[in-house]
């Protein structure tokens, strides 16, 4: 094996890393604020890819135009979808993950019927390759990896030096505190939702760019984001970007060692593990 | 009964329980009392095996129990209440106390599904159980009402009888007085009395200091984590440490 | 109205179930003896993920399960050359084991926890079935699975599987089995002793109630049972591809189970058979049929949450309530 090739199954751990770590944010963001797990977060993701194929094949934008434009479109879905299908069950396990079980099998059937079941290709972001050293490094890969960077440090500076960040964090604590503080529990909600679905949709338009897009892709989205959430504590941001790059690693490190297949039951065995040392993750608290 | 010795307890670099030391005999209704936050509801945590101690013993009749998991404690016959309500509020009284008649008569899974004769006359026998329960504790006029329907008092007495279903040796009741009005507290007082004749020990957690003081044969003091009185009640009522704890926070003590 | 259901009740579980056994009597139609073994599949779905659900916990790898039974049973018979009736227990037996070895660490989570790992038990299930070549081939699937074994009783009489209905003897009794056992489970002290679990787990653990291990017998019996029905379908519908166990298929169980009602038992049962033969009468929309199932799920969701199984306890309120105040009541 040489340097090469094992330089680039890092790089493409990393690249799937991050891009898992952005889907994982948006699924611990929604957890933290409105105490639920979205599991229809994967197919927000392949809504997002859907939207900035879309964006760059039939309305000819480029790849840097669609990508915000799909996040901004898909946020709005997250705020029809806050409203109506999740705010009338806050607090409520059991109607929270039967809705949002259900709206996975219906955005999913709607991308079916509409879209076709066909996998669809948007171009690569960027073409190339970067040569370090006589190593070849693919340019998408490399932005998928600065881009989930750059909104994990965007995010954590909206948390840490905004008010409606910290009013987050305040919700997150303690719900009752926070509305009895005057923080509008709504309104924030709704935020933390657009939030956690742009990302979800950049996350997707990445991951739709660089490999392909089908109506199936948000289930692999969702597995992975909850298996990182998992590894790294739900409503942890810190352990949502250690669990990615752990999970992400795997799978791009396995594979040269053993088999694909092996990289799932690798990252599931180390789950467990973890699970059964530290029940909440990493990270996690609660 | 029970021995507690040197138990310790860190939550992080948080002390919540420091070298505690009380004894427990039987028959005896006990007192723990203390400030908000003295510790109360974790030594209850401690002794029921929800929390393992960070250090120290609990000894349960002669038994090591410290570290042992709830349900194996509440086997060995430490019982106790919480300050939340009934478990099944949509059933009625008699289900509540049913279904908690779990630990006695024990029965066996296959027992149950096969409805095999034995199984039966244990139902039978819990049903008995119940009900001597609810009659005991004056629930019979209400035992066939939704839970959830009676007043705050009702469903008080509800989960003291859910924890007597247990068959308790040492009862701990965790603010069974919280929110109820002097007639109310007059009934229960009673019922523990009721319980401690029949043989039953009870460690009581309370704030209304009127009712600790008539009822319990011993009181312990608890503040920051430590013990800082034990005695009878009138002793502890005058002891100078418990007078400053409670008024340490500027308002008249009880 | 008492005395009439009291007499109706004991009568009309053994009425329904002679029915059940007389229908291939009167109809050979292969169509409609496929619906109603699809039917009765499908509550012994519904009803086995009611009994993990009984204690709380909401289970998304149930088609997982069924997966892990349908593959141990028709490769246990393609490969070693076993007879069906061996198989098909140890169909279920490996179902429960996988659960098993999962068990413990999986109850002990948090309830959100739970359900996420079930997630991802469901895809990790699905991954293993797909790369494993070797064994599953994979993506194409196992094909021409065989039917059960024939049966010979006292040499004389022979049940071949060469036609539906066989099928739909064994179907029926498999599901009566599962539901007397599940119901025995439910009514007894066992059910109630989950009952507790659900509603406050602290309180069930601090009268002895050794919550763990019954959160894992729940899921262990919940995850048996769907191997059992998986083992079954291998051999009916003879082909097996992954796909048709993934994480939507147990979405639709869910669906079921939460229409019909999850606290009542036959809330399952009756999610189930409304919810599988609904798609027969519109067969146009079935392309559309997940739009109708999801829309119907948020109905109830919204304004029915216990599921239709709670309309005859909201008719009866309501009849109480139109009647005005009475001076008995049940």
């Amino acid at each position: 094996m040489s340097l090469a090739t094992f330089v680039q199954s890092i790089l493409n751990g990393l690249a799937a890393g991050w891009i898992y770590i952005l889907v994982a944010l948006g699924l611990t963001l929604v957890f933290g604020i409105m105490n639920i797990v979205q599991f229809a977060h994967g197919e927000i993701y392949m809504l997002g890819a859907y939207c900035s194929y879309f964006l760059i094949k039939f309305y000819g934008f480029s790849f840097w135009i669609a990508l915000p434009l799909s996040a901004f479109l898909v946020g709005l879905v997250g705020i029809i979808l806050e409203r109506f299908f999740f705010r009338p069950f806050r607090g409520r396990f059991e109607p929270s993950i039967i809705v949002a079980v259900g709206l996975m099998l219906l955005l999913q059937t709607i991308a079916v019927v509409g879209f076709g079941t066909d996998t669809k290709s948007m171009g690569g972001i960027v073409p190339g390759v970067l040569k370090v050293s006589g190593v070849t490094l693919s340019w998408d890969r490399l932005i998928a990896i600065l881009v989930g960077i750059i909104l994990v440090a965007a995010l954590f500076l909206l948390i840490k030096k905004t008010k409606t960040g910290q009013a987050m964090v305040a919700i997150s604590q303690d719900i009752y505190a926070a509305s009895l503080q005057g923080i509008d529990v709504n309104r924030i909600s709704a935020f933390a939702m657009v939030v956690g679905c742009a990302l979800a949709a950049i996350a997707g338009s990445l991951m739709g760019s660089i490999f392909s897009t089908s109506p199936f892709m948000g289930t692999s989205a969702i597995t992975k984001g909850i298996a990182v959430i998992i590894l790294g504590g739900l409503g942890s941001i810190t352990g949502a970007v250690v669990g990615g790059l752990i999970l992400g690693l795997i799978d791009g490190l396995v594979p040269l060692l053993l088999s694909s297949t092996m990289a799932g039951i690798v990252g599931f065995g180390v789950i467990i593990i973890v699970l059964i040392l530290r029940p909440r993750g990493l990270f996690g608290h609660e | 009964m029970l021995e507690i010795k040197g138990l310790t307890k860190h939550f992080g670099g948080l002390a919540a329980i420091t070298e505690f030391d009380m004894s427990i005999d039987r028959g005896e209704v006990v007192g723990l009392i203390g400030p908000n936050g003295a510790g109360k509801t974790t030594m209850f945590n401690l002794i029921t095996g929800f929390i393992p101690p960070t250090r120290g013993h609990i000894l349960f009749e002669q038994v090591d129990i410290t570290g042992k998991g709830t349900h194996a404690i509440a086997a060995k016959g430490i019982v106790r209440t919480f300050q939340q309500n009934a478990f099944l509020p949509d059933m009625t009284v008699l289900q509540n106390v049913l279904t908690s008649c779990y630990l006695h008569p024990k029965s066996g899974v296959w027992e149950a599904i096969f409805n095999t004769p034995g199984y039966r006359k244990k139902e039978q026998n819990a049903l008995h159980h119940a009900m001597e329960i609810i009659e005991f504790l004056g629930l019979d006029s209400v035992s066939d009402e939704l839970a959830q329907s009676l007043p705050h008092g009702y469903q008080r007495l509800i989960g003291i009888a859910i924890a007597l279903s247990a068959s308790p040796r040492l009862l701990l009741l965790d603010e069974p007085l919280a929110g109820m009005n002097a007639n109310e507290v007059n009934e229960t007082l009673v019922f523990i009395n009721k319980i401690r004749s029949v043989g039953t020990t009870v460690l009581l957690v309370e704030h209304n200091m009127r009712a600790v003081m008539k009822i319990c044969d011993r009181i312990v003091v608890i503040n920051f984590g430590r013990k800082i009185a034990e005695g009878f009640p009138q002793e502890v009522k005058r002891n100078k440490d418990v007078i400053e704890a409670y008024l340490g926070v500027g308002e008249n003590a009880a | 109205m008492n005395k009439a259901t009291q007499f109706v009740k004991p009568v009309s579980y053994p009425v329904l179930i002679l029915v059940l056994f007389l229908i291939p009597l009167f109809t050979k139609d292969a169509y409609l003896l496929h619906i109603l073994i699809m039917t009765e599949i499908n509550i012994i779905l519904a009803s086995s993920l009611r009994a993990i659900a009984t204690t709380g916990q909401m289970s998304l790898a149930h088609a997982g399960f069924m997966a892990i039974g349908a593959y141990t049973s028709a490769l246990l018979v393609m490969k070693l050359g076993l007879s069906f009736w061996v198989a098909l227990p140890l169909g279920g037996i490996a179902s429960a084991v996988i659960a098993l070895l999962v068990g413990y660490p999986f109850v002990r989570v948090k309830r959100v926890y739970f359900a996420m790992l079930t997630l991802f038990l469901g895809a990790v299930i699905r991954l293993i079935i797909m790369e494993w070549r070797n064994l599953t081939r994979g993506s194409s699937g196992l094909l021409n699975i065989p039917p059960p074994n024939s049966l010979n009783f006292f040499g004389l009489y022979n049940i071949v599987f060469d036609s539906k209905v066989p099928y739909y003897y064994l179907i029926l009794v498999l599901m009566l089995i599962t539901l007397l056992f599940l119901y025995r489970i439910d009514s007894s002290r066992v059910g109630r002793t989950l009952l507790a679990i659900q509603q406050d787990d602290s309180v069930a653990e601090s009268i002895g109630i050794n919550v763990t291990n019954f959160k894992v017998i729940a899921w262990c019996v919940g995850c048996f049972f769907a191997g059992i029905v998986g083992a079954f379908y291998a051999h009916f519908i003879k082909t097996l591809t992954p796909d048709s166990f993934g994480v939507l298929q147990a979405i639709y169980v869910i669906v079921y189970m939460v229409v019909g009602g999850r606290r009542r038992f036959y809330g399952a049962i009756l999610g189930a058979f409304i919810l599988t033969l609904l798609p027969e009468f519109f067969r146009i929309l079935k392309e559309y049929q997940p739009f109708v199932f999801v829309g119907i799920l948020l109905i109830i969701t919204f304004f029915l949450p216990g599921g239709l199984a709670d309309l005859p306890k909201l008719g009866a309120s309501l009849v109480r309530r139109l009647k005005g105040p009475s001076v008995t009541h049940a």
